[in-house]
C-alpha cells in the first residue's frame, strides 16, 4: 500500500528566534519589523531535497498551495502532489494550519509531515489529536515536543523508514511555552497534550537473527504491573503520579482516574487528589510523610523534571527525597532520548542529581536499565 | 473464529517477505578451515571451531572407542539411570581444567543458563546483566522472579551505580551476569573490575565463557586469564565451540554442583549425553592441555588478520579476541558483502540490525588455529577487492 503523507510548512515558524523573541506566536509583525527572515522554507526544502535524492519511495503527497507546501514538493520534482487546501492570504496563520489539518483528517492521510516548531505542533494536534501520526521537520524557536526529528536530513530518513515499516507509531508529548506565565515574566514549558509520533520499534529476539517488534502498550502494561506491585509492597506510601503519556497509561491501566497533564496523588490504590499544584502537593506531604514520585521523560529532550511539571517544585522534591523518585520509560522513549534530563531551577537539587550521574529507569516488569543523567550543573 | 495451524505458514511467509528467515547452508563434510558448503569449496570464517578440534583425530578416536564400549545412547536422564562412569570422568576432568572444586555438564550452554539462573535468584533478589549478554542469559534471567537491572555494555560506572542503588534496598542476593567474550564484538568482559566491584558490594559473579574457552588463559578460559578461577562463583561454558565437540558445562564449588543436580530443571529432566560425546569432550580438554601450540597459533592468526584487515581500512570495532568483526555500516551492505564473500569462496556471516546498531552492521570473522598464511592472505585479498567494489574502504 502506498503511503499518503500530508505535508505542511508553517512559513513563519522560527522567525522569532534570530531577533530574540521566544517564538513567533502572535508576534509575527514584531518579528518582521525587527528584520526576521523566514527559516522554515529552507529547512523544509533541505528535508525534501534529501528525501528525493536519497530515498524517493512511492509516496502520495497531499499538501497546501504555494509556500505552505506545494512549492517545495514541486521544485524537488515530486509528481504525485495533490493540493487540498488553498492558502488565500499572503500572510499565513495558525488558522490555515488548522484548516489544512481538518482536510488531512478527512482525506485521510497516513502521516502528517510538518515544518515548524512547538506552536505548529500544538496547532496540528489540536485538530488531529492522536488519530494521525505527526513528524516535525525542526524549524521553530522552541522544539520541546516529542514529534521532531533531530534535523531536516534525519526527518527525510524517518519518512523513508516509516514508509518501509522500519519505524512505528507511539505516544509523544506536545509541549510549548506557557504564554500566560511568560507574559508574567516566567519561563515555563507546559505539557499541552499527547500526539502520535514516529518511534523506534521495541524488538525482542525470537530466532538467531529474527526479531519481533512488540507493541509499546505491552511494555506499558508491564510498567503498570510493576507499579502495582510497588504500591502493594509499600502500602504506607502515598504515590504521586507525574504527567505525560506513559504515566497516564499506567494510571488508567490500574483503574485510576488520572490527569494527563497534571500531578495526582494515590494512596492505598485510590486516587486521593487530582491535578495538584505545588501547594496541594505540599499539603498532602504534610499529611502523608512517606511519599514516592513516579516520573517519566516527557517531550523531545528526555526531561523528567523542569519541563511540563513545575508544580513539582524544589521544595516538593526535597520533601519527597530524590531516592523516592521512580522513573519509568518505554525502551522506544529511551531510544529517542538516551539521557534523563533534569532542570529543577534549584542548584542544590540539580547537583544532587548530577552527583548521581546515572539512575535506574524502570523499562519493564521488574526490569531496570542504567541511564545517564544530565543537569545544568554539568 | 478461533485460529488453527494456518498461522504457522502465514507468519513464516511474513518473515520471508521481510527477509528475516534463516537460510540454512549445509556442509558436505567435516567442519574445518576448508569446507564444502552446498557443493562449493570455501574457507570457513563463520564457525566457532577456533582450535580446529571438531575433526581432530584424538576426538574422533575417543568417540569411536566410547561407542564400542558404551553404545550409542545413555538410556535415561542423568538424574535417573543415564549417568555412566565416563560422564563422571568428564565432570572431574572439567573441574581440573577449570581449577574449580567440581563440575557438571548440560545438554547445551543454553540449557545451563535457562535451567540454572532462575534457580539462583528469585523474589527479593537482583540480577544485574550486561546489555550485550547472550540470549540464553537473557532468557534465564527472564525466567527468574528476581528484579533485573541492565547496564550499558561493559560500563563499570553504570554497574557500580546499580550496586550502589542495590545497597539502598535489602536484596537477599545480588548476582552480576556477563559473557566472558562478547560474541558480536569479540571484546573481553572486564572481569578484574567486575570482581573488585562484586567484592566491594557483596555480589556474586556468573560468567558464560562460551567464546573465551580454548581462547583465553592458555585455553582454560576467562578465569585463568584474570587469575580468578576460584573467585568466579558460577562458570558456564560449552564444548560446542573451541573444544570442537558438543554440550554445555557448569564449573564451581561442590555445593553449586550439588545444588544444580537437584534444582536445575533442564538438567534433571533431560537425557544424558550419548557416551561418545562425553568421551570426545574429555579428549578435547586433553588435546588443549597437550598441544599448547594450538592456542598460540590461533592468536598468531588473529593478530596477523586483525593487523592486515585494519591496514586495508576496515573497522574492527573493539575486538580483542579471534572474533574480528569488519564493521561496514548499514545492514544491506553487510548482507551484500557476505554474499559476495561466499561467491569468492569465503563462508562468513553478516550480523545486522537489530542484532547490532543500525550503522554497525558487520561481518563476523572468526579465526582458526589451523588457517595457514596462504588462507589468511586469500581472505585479505578478497576483502581488499570487495571493500573497493562496495565502497567500504
Amino acid at each position: 500500500m502506498i503511503l499518503t503523507v500530508g505535508f505542511i510548512v508553517n512559513p513563519i515558524a522560527g522567525m522569532g528566534g534570530r531577533v530574540g523573541l521566544k517564538g513567533t506566536d502572535n508576534v509575527v509583525e514584531e518579528a518582521k519589523r525587527k528584520g526576521a527572515k523566514p527559516v522554515s522554507p529552507f529547512k523544509a526544502r533541505e528535508a525534501i531535497k534529501e528525501y528525493v535524492e536519497k530515498y524517493n519511495d512511492d509516496i502520495r503527497w497531499v499538501t497546501c498551495s504555494g509556500i505552505m507546501g506545494e512549492n517545495i514538493l514541486r521544485e524537488n520534482g515530486i509528481k504525485s502532489v495533490e493540493v487540498i487546501y488553498n492558502v488565500t492570504s499572503r500572510d499565513t496563520s495558525a488558522k490555515d494550519t488548522k484548516n489544512a489539518c481538518k482536510l488531512f483528517v478527512e482525506y485521510p492521510v497516513d502521516l502528517i509531515v510538518f515544518c515548524g516548531g512547538d506552536g505548529t505542533a500544538r496547532d496540528i494536534t489540536s485538530i488531529v489529536g492522536t488519530r494521525i501520526p505527526i513528524l516535525g521537520i525542526p524549524s521553530g524557536v522552541k522544539m520541546h515536543s516529542g514529534v521532531f526529528a533531530i534535523n531536516p536530513r534525519i526527518a527525510a530518513r524517518v519518512i523513508h523508514e516509516f514508509a518501509n515499516h522500519k519505524l512505528t507509531v507511539g505516544d509523544v508529548e506536545i509541549m510549548d511555552l506557557d504564554e500566560e506565565k511568560y507574559r508574567q515574566g516566567e519561563w515555563n514549558i507546559k505539557l499541552f497534550g499527547i500526539a502520535k509520533g514516529i518511534v523506534e520499534p521495541i524488538y525482542v529476539q525470537v530466532g538467531k537473527m529474527s526479531f519481533e517488534s512488540i507493541p509499546e502498550d505491552d511494555i506499558k502494561d508491564e510498567l503498570a504491573e510493576y507499579i502495582e506491585d510497588e504500591m502493594k509492597d509499600n502500602p504506607e506510601y502515598v504515590y504521586f503520579f507525574g504527567s505525560g503519556s506513559t504515566i497516564d497509561y499506567i494510571a488508567r491501566k490500574l483503574g485510576l482516574s488520572n490527569t494527563l497533564l497534571g500531578i495526582d496523588a494515590v494512596y492505598r490504590g485510590k486516587t486521593i487528589a487530582q491535578d495538584l499544584d505545588e501547594k496541594g502537593i505540599l499539603d498532602i506531604l504534610d499529611r502523608y510523610p512517606k511519599a514516592k514520585l513516579i516520573l517519566s521523560p516527557i517531550g523531545a529532550q528526555g526531561f523528567i523534571l523542569g519541563r511540563g511539571n513545575l508544580q513539582i517544585s524544589p521544595k516538593v522534591i526535597r520533601k519527597i527525597g530524590i531516592d523516592n523518585i521512580i522513573v519509568v520509560a518505554t525502551p522506544s522513549k529511551l531510544a529517542a532520548t538516551p539521557l534523563i534530563r533534569i532542570d529543577t531551577g534549584d542548584k542544590e537539587i540539580d547537583k544532587l542529581f548530577a552527583m548521581k550521574e546515572q539512575m535506574l529507569v524502570i523499562i519493564g516488569y521488574r526490569l531496570m536499565r542504567v541511564v545517564k543523567i544530565q543537569t545544568n550543573n554539568i | 473464529m478461533r485460529e488453527m495451524t494456518e498461522f504457522l505458514g502465514r507468519e513464516y511467509e511474513e518473515m520471508e517477505k521481510q527477509g528475516l528467515t534463516w537460510v540454512i547452508k549445509s556442509l558436505n563434510g567435516p567442519s574445518q578451515p576448508h569446507v564444502e558448503v552446498e557443493g562449493k569449496k570455501c574457507i570457513m570464517l563463520a564457525s566457532n571451531n577456533y582450535l580446529n578440534l571438531a575433526n581432530h583425530p584424538k576426538l574422533r578416536e575417543a568417540a569411536i572407542k566410547a561407542i564400542e564400549k558404551y553404545g550409542a545412547g545413555a538410556g535415561s536422564d542423568w538424574s535417573i539411570a543415564g549417568t555412566m562412569d565416563i560422564h563422571m570422568e568428564l565432570y572431574k576432568k572439567i573441574a581440573e581444567f577449570k581449577g574449580t572444586e567440581d563440575a557438571v555438564t548440560f545438554q547445551t550452554g543454553f540449557a545451563a543458563n535457562a535451567g540454572l539462573i532462575p534457580q539462583l535468584a528469585g523474589k527479593g533478589d537482583l540480577l544485574i546483566s550486561d546489555e550485550l549478554n547472550h540470549g540464553s542469559i537473557i532468557d534465564g534471567v527472564r525466567l527468574s522472579k528476581a528484579e533485573r537491572a541492565v547496564y550499558p555494555h561493559s560500563d563499570m560506572g553504570a554497574l557500580e551505580k546499580v550496586l550502589e542503588e542495590a545497597n539502598k534496598k535489602d536484596y537477599r542476593r545480588v548476582i552480576i551476569l556477563t559473557d566472558g567474550v562478547f560474541s558480536m564484538d569479540g571484546d573481553i568482559a572486564k572481569m578484574d573490575e567486575i570482581h573488585k566491584l562484586a567484592e566491594e558490594y557483596r555480589a556474586m559473579i556468573y560468567v558464560d565463557d562460551a567464546h573465551g574457552e580454548g581462547v583465553l588463559g592458555d585455553g582454560h578460559g576467562i578465569g585463568r586469564h584474570f587469575d580468578l578461577e576460584k573467585e568466579i562463583h558460577f562458570q558456564i561454558g560449552t564444548f560446542s565451540k573451541a573444544f570442537g565437540s558438543f554440550g554445555g558445562m557448569l564449573a564451581g564449588s561442590s555445593d553449586l554442583i550439588k545444588f544444580a543436580y537437584n534444582k536445575s530443571r533442564t538438567w534433571l529432566l533431560s537425557a544424558a549425553f550419548p557416551p561418545h560425546v562425553a568421551a570426545a569432550n574429555i579428549a578435547a580438554l586433553e588435546v588443549v592441555e597437550k598441544e599448547k601450540d594450538r592456542v598460540k597459533r590461533l592468536w598468531d592468526n588473529t593478530k596477523y588478520f586483525k593487523k592486515e584487515i585494519e591496514s586495508l581500512g576496515y573497522d574492527t570495532g573493539n575486538s580483542q579476541t579471534p572474533i574480528v568483526p569488519t564493521i561496514v555500516g548499514d545492514s544491506k551492505k553487510a548482507k551484500q558483502l557476505a554474499e559476495k564473500l561466499y561467491e569468492e569462496g569465503i563462508f562468513a556471516l553478516a550480523i545486522v540490525y537489530p542484532m547490532v546498531a543500525r550503522d554497525k552492521a558487520r561481518i563476523r570473522n572468526q579465526m582458526n588455529a589451523d588457517f595457514n598464511r596462504e588462507d589468511l592472505d586469500t581472505i585479505l585479498n578478497v576483502y581488499e577487492k570487495l571493500g573497493k567494489e562496495l565502497k567500504i574502504v
